[in-house]
């Protein structure tokens, strides 16, 4: 099916690079478990969801269902509920995450979009996110991401993650992971 | 009455055995009543969507006449399954492989080139029909269906577990939706691993979930001074074994009230419940930390309470329903659901949903942690020592039996520190396998 809807423009290619490098450090942050430094990178009132995937029986439906969540967050969520546990004084108790899973985020495709609002930018990206449970195999989660990035005094921030799937069955060791 | 399984001894192969595993699936899975659906996935005709009942795939749809029917998910002619989606709407199912047409009421309509291939008199396509349960029934909006002739109605199945379902599922005017598709997960867990811990187990809540404890999401001190006048630190429950395997939890917060009150909900639906409910069920969802049980073998609901979630001194509840499919002795696809009331305010269902993603949906805190235990417990029993040891089952054994006054039906204890709703789950899975 063709619409005649207007594509989006591309951000021009000095933008586009900024974009990308920014994606790949904030992948860092959270492979390399800088908690306190990922929150620095995305905004206050940034919010992360994921649809529930499903696979539909019309050609033209998308693969998840909007109106359905897996992961429904915001940066206080992920502070208190997510990495608060993970630090010294509470990680013994954090059963599921002890040892801690490894995960590795390979992003690609990253294409920057100009919206309406001029600090800000839609970026759509590829990732695979490689993750470890203690010493099994890695398990791996594709998924295409839909991030704002907004840009403030301290340079870009992650505004917003909406993570769209490429499986229906999830089998990796938990399904608590930012994309 | 008496705790019937009190006996129960249970080896640790359970977990992780081949032959178990083969077994079961004939002696549970092709015996029991299973769930597969709620009506609200299907509101309209022509509405499926597919499930399992054991291995087998079915489509759970609802035909043109508003019925809901169960067909077993593969052409009566060849086998080639008919839906490879997970939802959708139609009236017919047609095989990919010769055409064969099925209308969703299960009957056989169309032959492709008929005469040709069987001849002048064809093939008789009234004995061809897509294979049905045996029996299919539902009770408050869950479908379930047995493929044993020989099986009780669900009602006398379900028994006492009837008066525990209304609690949870019966006490709403306008009663409850599925919210989207259930998210389904693989994890490498045998399925009475989460299945025995969902039967009841008031023990591991505060050592697995201390950190959900610790970070306030069980109601602390604080919140109860909000809710109530407070009578102590200590959370009290009961448990409760329904016979054939059902079993139930429920979990009360210190609080002294005047008149039912159901934390969590809104206050606007609390004279519904007080209407819906009869007076012994009030008192089981006043103050209600948490409910939760098994409609055995695979099927667990939990009805929660939980705080701090969005922002502090947030209050909210939910009901999930997952299932538990045994894929292998050591693999598990579970489904989660988010049960929410109709009508109800919208901030009150986006707080409810909140509560239901970050504590016990398939992403939740509490999640990350049981998990843990589940796989745990099936990697340990892989090993030929650990396979013969016995698991040590006697939690609760000296709790008293609820007073009869109470008006609780079933096999009732007080008390929820327990490993009584494990015995009966345990129990119930020994006798359809001896």
């Amino acid at each position: 099916m063709t619409t005649a809807t207007q594509r989006p423009t591309p951000a021009p290619p000095q933008v586009q690079a900024e974009a990308a490098l920014f994606l790949a450090v904030e992948a860092e942050l959270i492979d390399d478990r800088r908690y306190a430094e990922w929150l620095d990178v995305v905004t206050d009132d940034f919010t992360y969801t994921v649809p529930v995937p499903v696979t539909p029986d019309n050609p033209f439906a998308p693969h998840h269902d909007p109106e359905a969540l897996l992961l429904d967050e915001s940066k206080d969520s992920i502070r208190h509920l997510w990495f608060r546990r993970l630090e010294a004084d509470m990680h013994e108790f954090a059963w599921g995450e002890n040892p801690p899973p490894q995960l590795r985020h390979f992003v690609t495709n990253v294409r920057a979009y100009l919206t309406g609002d001029p600090d800000e930018l839609a970026v759509r990206s590829n990732v695979l996110v490689v993750g470890r449970r203690q010493s099994d195999q890695p398990k791996y989660l594709s998924a295409e991401r839909f991030d704002t990035l907004r840009r403030g005094a301290a340079g870009l921030l992650l505004a917003r993650r909406h993570a769209v799937l490429d499986q229906t069955v999830i089998d990796f060791p938990q399904p608590r992971v930012l994309l | 009455m008496a705790d019937a399984s009190r006996d129960v001894t249970v080896p640790r192969r359970v977990w992780a055995d081949e032959d178990v595993h083969r077994r079961e699936l004939v002696r549970i899975f092709k015996t029991c009543w299973q769930f597969v659906a709620h009506e609200s996935e299907i509101p309209e005709p022509g509405d499926y969507v597919t499930r399992r009942i054991g291995r087998d795939s079915v489509i759970v749809t609802r035909d043109e006449t508003g019925q809901v029917r169960v067909l077993l998910n593969t052409c009566r002619h060849r086998g080639v399954p008919l839906c490879r989606a997970d939802r959708g709407n139609t009236s017919h199912f047609r095989c990919s492989y010769h055409g064969w047409t099925y209308a969703n009421t299960g009957e056989l309509r169309g032959v492709t080139f008929q005469r040709d291939v069987y001849g002048k008199g064809g093939i008789d396509k009234s004995q061809l029909g897509l294979f049905q349960p045996a029996q299919v029934d539902s009770i408050y909006g869950l479908v379930f269906a047995t493929w044993d002739p020989e099986a009780p109605s669900l009602a006398d199945y379900l028994g006492p577990m009837r008066w525990y379902l209304h609690t949870v599922f019966g006490k709403f005017d306008h009663g409850l939706e599925v919210v989207g598709p259930p998210v389904r997960t693989m994890v490498r867990a045998n399925w009475k691993a989460e299945g025995e811990n969902l039967s009841g187990d008031g023990y591991h809540t505060f050592v697995t979930h201390q950190s959900a404890v610790e970070l306030g999401l069980f109601a602390t001190q604080h919140d109860l001074a909000e809710m109530a006048e407070v009578t102590g630190t200590r959370f009290t429950g009961r448990t409760v074994h329904c016979g054939n395997g059902h079993t139930m939890r429920i979990q009360r917060m210190p609080l002294q009230v005047k008149a039912p009150a159901y934390f969590g909900y809104p206050k606007e639906m609390w004279d519904e419940f007080d209407r819906n409910l009869s007076e012994a069920q009030r008192e089981a969802q006043s103050c209600l930390s948490v409910g939760h049980g098994s409609v055995f073998p695979n099927m667990s609901f939990l009805e929660n309470f939980k705080t701090n979630v969005d922002k502090k001194g947030d209050h909210a509840r939910y009901i999930r329903i997952t299932l538990r499919y045994p894929m292998g002795p050591a693999m598990t696809e579970q489904l989660w659901f988010l049960l929410q009331p109709r009508h109800a305010d919208a901030d009150w269902l986006r707080l409810s949903r909140l509560a239901y993603l970050r504590t016990n949906g398939p992403a939740g805190m509490f999640e990350v942690d049981d998990t843990e235990n589940f796989v745990g417990i099936t990697e340990a029993a892989a090993g030929t020592v650990a396979a013969d040891l016995p698991v040590v089952l006697e939690g609760g054994l000296h709790h008293p039996p609820t007073p009869e006054e109470a008006g609780w039906p079933g096999d009732v204890a007080d008390g929820d520190r327990t490993e009584k709703t494990i015995r009966a789950f345990h129990g119930r899975w020994q006798e359809l396998m001896a």
